[in-house]
């Protein structure tokens, strides 16, 4: 509830409808207000700057896929790619209803308890009111004022009245109105919607929420604080994010890599990592360096031929799905070099502008090496406005000044009702931080579980609506069509370029229309009401709009037409701004005929246009979790405890999967304590059925409405017994497993064990562990023919039991032998503490592995395996390796040798994605919609992903991943009626031969042959595509020789125009 | 257009283009004010993987000089690889255009990100230069 702001479109507020306020509008943030969003509870979304986005929205593409398709992160159809949000849900005119967007807005303090906290935020003064801005410039042209701009990174400079990206959320203009301004005015003047007010003040609300999520993210380190690099004073030292910029397809120079000093192409480019991260002020990992400097590498690989590109680090971080493989690509495929070290300094040769880098090399050696440009992967630092915000909301910080969480409660802060998401929590990148999100949106809907679905939105439009919010539709079938062509002129941002007094003078002429007319803004609440009137008085039943941007306004109109009772799909646009005024701005002649031609086929399009309906299905208000690990349960319980079902699977006899394996943690928190809480929960909960010793056999449906059958094993049945669950979704959190192969004697020789087994010794035997003398562990042991990828616990695992060791046994030896070293964020720490107590670490490569022996009792040497079974007491085992300082062998002879195996996925895994037909990973996890933005989705709607099953990981992860998958669920079993098809392809299936090709053709694997139905000629089997899966794209329609199937709203007819010749033909002007 | 190819003749252009990098770069290459040439028309699809070849064969039986295809880059379709599909097709197409006469290069296929205004505007001039050589559709009805 809100006090004294003007807030936005709000209509269902009422005191029932739970509110929660996201602070920063980032993607974190964005993805937990829709998630709360999508399960009928309010979001408001605070931004402290004046547009949506955050850091993801400057980054031009995202390792290791290269994509930009921030499109994908929802599974929103229509005008998708929407950067710097990543929904359609946060364009204006199409916002999610249970969404409000204060950009410009900080906090100012905050009161109260879990479910009724008051704060009380500061609106800076924007001086432009998004909702009569039309985007036209003009304010920008006549401004004198010019400082660089932010979005690109000070790469190229504004005005004080200005756009923060040519696609900015609000889409509107803001006056930077400051102390430089001179107080002209000619902005205010100028503005031709009378969008601009230089007096707009700050202005002061309360709010009153029922809880907090925090997306504050982070905040990149100055590297001006690290004089040695002389960033600031040597041209040609740039920061990643410039980089970014750089070779960003929307950057200044459209993804070309030039030299800030001279504008050519480098030859030679230098990575520098860890500036600002794992040094004395900051002792923890970024985290996602080392990955964007091997893409930002690659970047210059692909777009500057022959250039030579070294990446200075001290170890490669790259610790997540197909990570691996990427960083083999980069040496491999890219001839990138990674060189291990940190350079001390730069210099530049004042002349050149080259840089001379000075470091010691990995073998001792000082070196001085030229480059011609340098990128300084700055480190993640708590946000600035950290320490005021644990102020006001009375949380408590870490000692690195980031949100500080428990281990098993990863997303709450010490103040109940208060959650943290994202890289405020810990440095992290953006998969992780949208998991944070929606699981923080999953805390939410837990604490306000009885008013989920109190403000109920639609998706039964192709916009985003409230409940019930519009009359019943006309019927218009019948009707011969009467088209009403509405001709905006923009103010003059149109009319300038295009004469629209033609234009509408023609449009009156075509074929069907009843009406044309001409409006200056349409988009403005007059011209709205313009159309809406026009529709009734003249019996109009297809709307033509030529205006602007499908993209921005095509919600608008829709939802303009649908409040005068048309079905929204009667509309179609013409694009004369965007597409036609602004880009033939010295061809009024040329862009008048295209726009006349423009308005012709939309209105020829529009003559053939349909109704379009979805249909609304009653999801089965209970979720299936497969798996009973830590991640099954945590996500069974957030679900169960929002209010739904959820039927537990666990193939084993127990819960609690690989918990039971760990007996304590690097934090020092008991996961043991976390087994037994959990285990009782579950148990106990009214709305949880356990299923132990079962399996899946058999899963079925789509979204809303699967069917599953489950296998049990009982004791003394010959045959398992099966069951039969309809459910509306399905999490699979089959998790992983440590591997146990042969490696390094590994289950042949007693001395010879894996970190499982140490952990065992640890807490079973400290006894055995006090006589111990010398340990050797052997980190990235992997068996032969298993793919290579980072299992990501295990660095970390090591400093761990290393640690203990030492604690139990301070005498003992304890020597790890190491790829890379992997202990990101706040991981650090634990890797110093190891070295601090004398573990000592020494590194080998693929061409130096580590190798071990036995000696039997005549001191010959025996290759492991050699020996039989008993004889171990005569002999002794010795691993040798390459010390790459020294560059001489070295020989230890432990008592103790640990090999750190890989995670892999649970057996099983296979089958399971094969019931599911979901797909695995590479590696042989399973494999989600989009490795970025849907990290817990599949692309295949209403199965979700959670935990180990996706990749390795540590408990707080699994259990975020947990939460992320629950909010999912949520979304989904809260929606009533669930809305499915639309523009989705139809098989007709009396032309249809089975002939495969749509099955073969589709992205998404969805068509199928059901072999029931009759198909052409008679004969059995026929394609059926499920409009609940179907993606609407088309790809189908394109190969099917029959042509028996269409896409709804782009048939054939309604692409080809053949009575207008709207395809090919042009008007004669 | 002050700019005529051989006598004079200014050609029709068709552009199919999907809803997503397609369509975001033309709206960017209007933001940013890239100018082009006038006389080519956006016709907007779902995906380039609903590109059909009869659609392009349609369009130059009505009189279309020249039609292409913009589609998010390759490997970055928001359906995965529609576009993939597309190229497939536009390849097909062009072979039958070449073997009925009419000439498979009065069609091609462009990839660009959303973000890439000026590759839009540019792809727009390649295509209109190129068919003003080429000279008007012979199919074309007089």
């Amino acid at each position: 509830m809100i006090n004294n702001f003007d807030s936005l479109h709000h209509p269902n507020r009422t005191q029932d409808v739970a509110t929660v306020m996201v602070l920063g509008g980032g993607v974190a943030g964005m993805r937990a207000a829709i998630d709360l969003a999508e399960a009928g509870i309010r979001a408001i979304l605070v931004e402290s700057s004046h547009g949506l986005g955050g850091r993801v929205a400057q980054l031009g593409f995202m390792f290791p896929t290269h994509d930009c398709v921030l499109c994908r992160g929802t599974s929103d159809h229509g005008y998708g790619c929407t950067r710097p949000a990543i929904s359609p849900a946060f364009m204006d005119y199409n916002l999610h209803p249970n969404i409000e967007v204060w950009t410009g807005t900080q906090v100012l303090n905050a009161s109260g308890e879990a479910g009724d906290y008051t704060v009380t935020l500061r609106k800076q003064p924007r001086y432009v009111e998004p909702e009569r801005c039309t985007n036209c410039g003009r304010c920008a042209e006549v401004c004198p004022v010019e400082k660089p701009r932010g979005f690109e990174a000070g790469l190229t400079t504004r005005r004080a009245a200005y756009k923060i990206a040519p696609r900015a959320t609000p889409n509107a203009y803001v006056i930077d109105y400051g102390p430089y301004c001179d107080d002209c005015r000619r902005c205010e003047q100028i503005c031709p919607t009378r969008a601009i007010n230089l007096k707009e003040t700050a202005r002061d609300a309360d709010v009153h929420v029922d809880a907090i999520i925090l997306a504050v993210g982070h905040q990149l380190y100055d590297p001006r604080l690290s004089e040695e690099f002389g960033y600031g004073r040597f041209s040609n030292v740039i920061t990643s994010m410039e980089y970014e910029r750089l070779a960003s397809r929307s950057g200044p120079t459209e993804g070309m890599i030039t030299r800030p000093s001279d504008g050519a192409a480098p030859k030679k480019v230098a990575w520098l990592q860890c500036v600002g991260s794992r040094d004395q002020t900051h002792p923890y990992c970024s985290s996602i360096c080392c990955m964007f400097a091997t893409k930002e590498a690659m970047l210059a690989k692909q777009r500057v031929p022959g250039v030579d590109c070294r990446i200075f680090s001290m170890d490669e971080r790259a610790f997540n799905k197909e990570y691996s493989a990427y960083l083999k690509q980069a040496r491999e495929q890219y001839h990138i070099d990674y060189t291990h070290c940190r350079v001390s300094n730069l210099k530049e040769d004042p002349e050149t502008h080259n840089l001379v880098a000075e470091y010691v090399a990995a073998d001792g050696a000082r070196q001085k090496e030229n480059f011609d440009m340098v990128v300084l992967a700055v480190g993640m630092e708590p946000p600035a406005q950290a320490t005021a915000l644990a102020k006001q909301l009375g949380i408590t910080l870490n000692s690195y000044g980031f949100c500080e969480t428990d281990k098993f409660a990863p997303l709450q802060t010490n103040k109940p009702g208060v959650y943290v998401c994202g890289a405020f929590q810990s440095p992290k990148e953006i998969a992780e931080s949208i998991i944070d999100a929606s699981g923080a949106a999953a805390e939410v809907m837990r604490l306000l579980s009885t008013k989920i679905s109190r403000a109920p939105r639609s998706r039964e439009h192709p916009f985003i609506a409230h409940d019930g919010e519009f009359q019943p539709e006309r019927n218009v079938a019948n009707e011969p069509a009467r088209l009403g062509v509405f001709v905006c002129s923009c103010g003059d941002a149109i009319s300038q370029v295009v004469s629209t007094d033609t234009l509408t003078a023609s449009a009156e002429k075509l074929p069907n229309v009843a009406l044309a007319e001409h409006v200056a803004y349409l988009c403005l609440p007059e011209g709205q009401a313009r159309i809406r009137h026009a529709i009734e008085a003249h019996g109009i039943n297809r709307v033509v709009v030529a205006a602007c941007s499908h993209r921005t306004h095509e919600s608008l109109f829709q939802r303009v037409i649908r409040e005068a009772r048309l079905n929204a799909n009667l509309l179609e646009m013409a694009n004369i701004r965007e597409g036609c005024a602004w880009v033939h701005r010295h061809d009024p002649a040329g862009a008048t005929r295209k726009a006349q031609e423009l308005v012709r086929v939309a209105a020829a399009r529009a003559t053939q246009l349909a109704p379009v309906y979805k249909t609304g299905i009653k999801p089965i208000p209970r979720t299936l979790v497969i798996g009973g690990g830590v991640t099954g349960m945590t996500a069974a319980l957030a679900v169960a405890d929002a209010g739904y079902e959820v039927v537990l699977v666990e193939r084993e006899e127990n819960l609690g999967g690989n918990l039971h394996n760990i007996h304590f943690t690097v934090e020092g928190s008991n996961p043991q304590r976390l087994l037994r809480d959990l285990i009782n929960r579950v148990v106990g909960h009214d709305r949880i059925r356990v299923f132990t010793r079962s399996q899946v056999i058999e899963h079925r449906g789509h979204v809303g409405a699967f069917r599953t059958v489950l296998a049990t094993h009982v004791k003394g049945a010959p045959q398992p017994v099966q069951s039969i669950i309809e459910h509306g979704t399905t999490i699979v959190a089959t998790g992983g497993q440590e591997h146990r192969g042969k490696e390094y004697l590994l289950g042949q020789d007693p001395r010879v064990v894996s970190q499982h087994q140490l952990e065992e010794m640890i807490v079973h035997s400290p006894e055995r562990v006090a006589e111990l003398k010398r340990v050797v562990i052997i980190q990235c042991v992997r068996e032969p023919g298993h793919p290579e990828y980072c299992s990501r616990v295990c660095c970390t695992n090591t400093m761990k039991n290393a640690t203990r060791i030492k604690m139990l046994n301070p005498q003992c030896e304890v020597v790890v032998l190491y790829k890379d070293i992997i202990t990101y964020g706040f991981r650090e720490q634990y890797y110093t503490e190891a070295r601090r107590r004398g573990v000592l670490f020494i590194r080998y490569t693929d061409e130096t592995k580590p190798v071990v022996e036995m000696k039997d009792e005549r001191g010959e040497m025996k290759e492991w395996g050699a020996l039989p079974r008993g004889d171990l007491a005569f002999t002794s085992l010795q691993v040798r390796v390459q010390e790459p300082v020294l560059k001489e062998e070295l020989t230890l002879r432990p008592d103790l040798l640990v090999v750190s195996t890989q995670v892999t996925p649970s057996d099983g895994a296979e089958k399971l994605a094969q019931i599911l037909r979901v797909p695995l990973s590479s590696e042989g996890f399973f494999m989600e919609a989009h490795l970025k933005m849907r990290p817990m989705d599949f692309m295949e709607e209403g199965i979700f992903i959670a935990g180990m099953a996706h990749y390795p990981k540590f408990i707080e992860e699994s259990i975020a991943h947990a939460l992320a998958a629950a909010a999912r669920v949520v979304t989904i079993l809260s929606q009533e009626p669930l809305y499915v098809g639309g523009v989705v392809a139809q098989v007709d299936q009396s032309k249809c031969v089975g002939c495969l090709t749509c099955t073969r053709t589709c992205p998404f694997l969805i068509p199928q042959i059901d072999p029931k139905v009759v198909g052409n000629g008679n004969i059995m089997g026929a394609a059926w595509i499920d409009p609940a899966k179907c993606q609407g794209c088309g790809t189908c329609t394109g190969e099917c020789p029959a042509t028996a199937i269409q896409l709804v709203n782009y048939r054939d007819e309604q692409i080809m125009l053949r009575e207008t010749a709207g395809l090919g033909s042009w008007v004669t002007a | 257009m002050s700019n005529n190819g051989k006598n004079g003749f200014e050609p029709d252009i068709t552009a199919f283009g999907c809803i997503f990098c397609g369509y975001m770069a033309a709206d960017t290459a209007g933001t940013l004010g890239w100018e082009y040439p006038s006389n080519v028309k956006y016709v907007k699809l779902p995906c380039t993987g609903k590109i059909d070849v009869r659609y392009i064969l349609a369009a130059f039986e009505q009189g279309a000089d020249g039609v292409y295809v913009v589609a998010c880059p390759l490997g970055n379709c928001h359906h995965v690889k529609g576009n993939e599909r597309g190229k497939k097709r536009v390849e097909r197409a062009k072979r039958i255009l070449d073997e009925i006469g009419v000439g498979g290069e009065r069609l091609d296929m462009f990839f660009m990100s959303g973000g890439q205004g000026k590759t839009f505007a540019t792809a727009a001039e390649t295509m209109v230069e190129r068919v003003k050589k080429l000279g008007p559709n012979p199919v074309k009805k007089k």
